[in-house]
């Protein structure tokens, strides 16, 4: 027997107002401060770690500790399910049975899409789909952008110290030697290095997956002389089509990478500058918006790349067969 | 006094910038009307129909994302 448990308004909505009191009494006591917005992610230590040639320095930017962090939670991920599956049990539970609907769901959409060519397309899908929902939901932990190192800056603010080495930051611009707080964790999707690596990972091997799927035959989708010679206005045409899909190769990496990196960022100037400006209540929903972009745009980068590799799998004329 | 003139120039150029998020408003409103007509039409479809609707969205979004990554290059880089 079964028996549903129901919403209970009656003591939730005491806790909710409860955290607004503690929300009023907190700001009063630890008031706001607006952060140094950055497009390039800060540097947690000034001097540079080492340096590597003609690449220039390697700095230590506060985004390597959150690729980090997304890397252990996805391998202890991978590690529970694989004790699950060592344990053999038919019906997972837990961590391992969400992951097989996931896994499910996601391998359905894949070959309702690309059929026979699923398994070849569908590690590169859901890699990207959990690699980058986990990145992008990690930065709603609380302390991901608030807690870190002081660093001397020419407009910083004023310090209070809190004892044993810790320090708060004061709202007032300071007059001489102000601060500004360089956190130890940033959202790894507000890197542009880390959306663009992606984006060059699913452009290529789509071209990758094209060759295999098609032969050199892929390629006469850009460079097109087939008809070239039969119906020479209508093939010249086709030549030029040919040269726009070759352009638009390029821009997809161009907006795969914008895209992700665009709209994370916008939820953190968002967050930040609703969190100084109304510091009540209002950032909660915020959050939640944050919660269902991150959502969305992982949704949409894998369900991106999928449908990207599973065209170039067809082939030009296959339309007509069947 | 030239510091605030550019400054203020940045101000206005960030703001021109995001003009160009009218018509990702306008491509977005559009798409999804007619996923919403079909699914009104055909409820069978709607599965599928919501993932090709995401899928536009998120091409269209794209036009004002950029023009949001510019305006944000105007007032937290240059």
């Amino acid at each position: 027997m079964e028996t549903t448990r129901k919403w209970r308004w009656g003591i939730n909505r005491w806790f909710i107002l409860l955290f607004i009191i503690l929300s009023i009494v907190a700001i009063n006591l630890v008031a706001p401060v607006q952060p140094h917005i950055q497009v390039a992610p800060e540097r947690i230590l000034l001097e540079p770690l080492f340096n590597m040639g003609p690449l220039g320095d390697f700095y230590l930017v506060n985004t390597l500790p959150t690729l980090l962090i997304v890397h252990i939670f996805i391998i202890s991920l991978a590690y529970m399910v694989r004790q699950s599956l060592r344990k053999g049990d038919l019906v997972p539970l837990g961590v391992a049975g969400a992951m097989e609907g996931l896994i499910e769901v996601l391998y359905n959409l894949t070959e309702s899409s690309a059929g026979k060519h699923a398994k070849k397309i569908f590690p590169w899908f859901a890699t990207i789909l959990i690699f980058v929902l986990v990145a992008n939901l990690m930065k709603l932990l609380p302390g991901m952008e608030s807690i870190g190192v002081m660093h001397p800056y020419e407009h910083g603010h004023e310090i209070q110290a809190l004892g044993g080495g810790w320090y708060n930051l004061l709202p007032g611009e300071a007059e001489v030697d102000g601060y500004v707080l360089t956190p130890f964790f940033r959202a790894v999707s507000t890197d542009l290095n880390f959306t663009l690596a992606l984006a060059l990972i699913s452009v290529v091997m789509t071209q990758v997956i094209g060759v295999q799927a098609q032969g050199l035959r892929y390629f006469s989708k850009f460079i097109n002389f087939t008809t070239m010679f039969k119906k020479p206005f209508f093939g010249f045409m086709d030549f030029l089509v040919g040269l726009l899909e070759l352009i638009s190769e390029f821009a997809k990496i161009l907006s795969f990478t914008f895209r992700l990196f665009g709209v994370m960022f916008a939820g953190f100037v968002l967050v930040a500058l609703v969190a100084t400006m109304l510091p009540v209540f209002v950032p909660s929903l915020i959050y939640m918006f944050e919660l269902f972009m991150g959502v969305i745009q992982a949704f949409v980068f894998g369900m991106l790349t999928m449908v990207f590799m599973s065209m170039a799998t067809r082939g030009h004329g296959d339309e007509e067969h069947h | 006094m030239e510091g605030d003139i550019v400054q203020a120039a940045k101000f206005i150029g960030a703001g021109l910038s995001m003009i160009g998020a009218l018509g990702a408003g306008v491509g977005i409103g559009l798409s999804v009307q007619g996923a919403v007509q079909g699914m009104a039409r055909n409820p069978d479809a709607y599965g599928n129909l919501l993932v090709n609707m995401i899928l536009g969205i998120a091409f269209s979004e794209a036009i004002a994302i950029y023009c949001l990554v510019v305006a944000f290059l105007m007032l937290f880089v240059l």
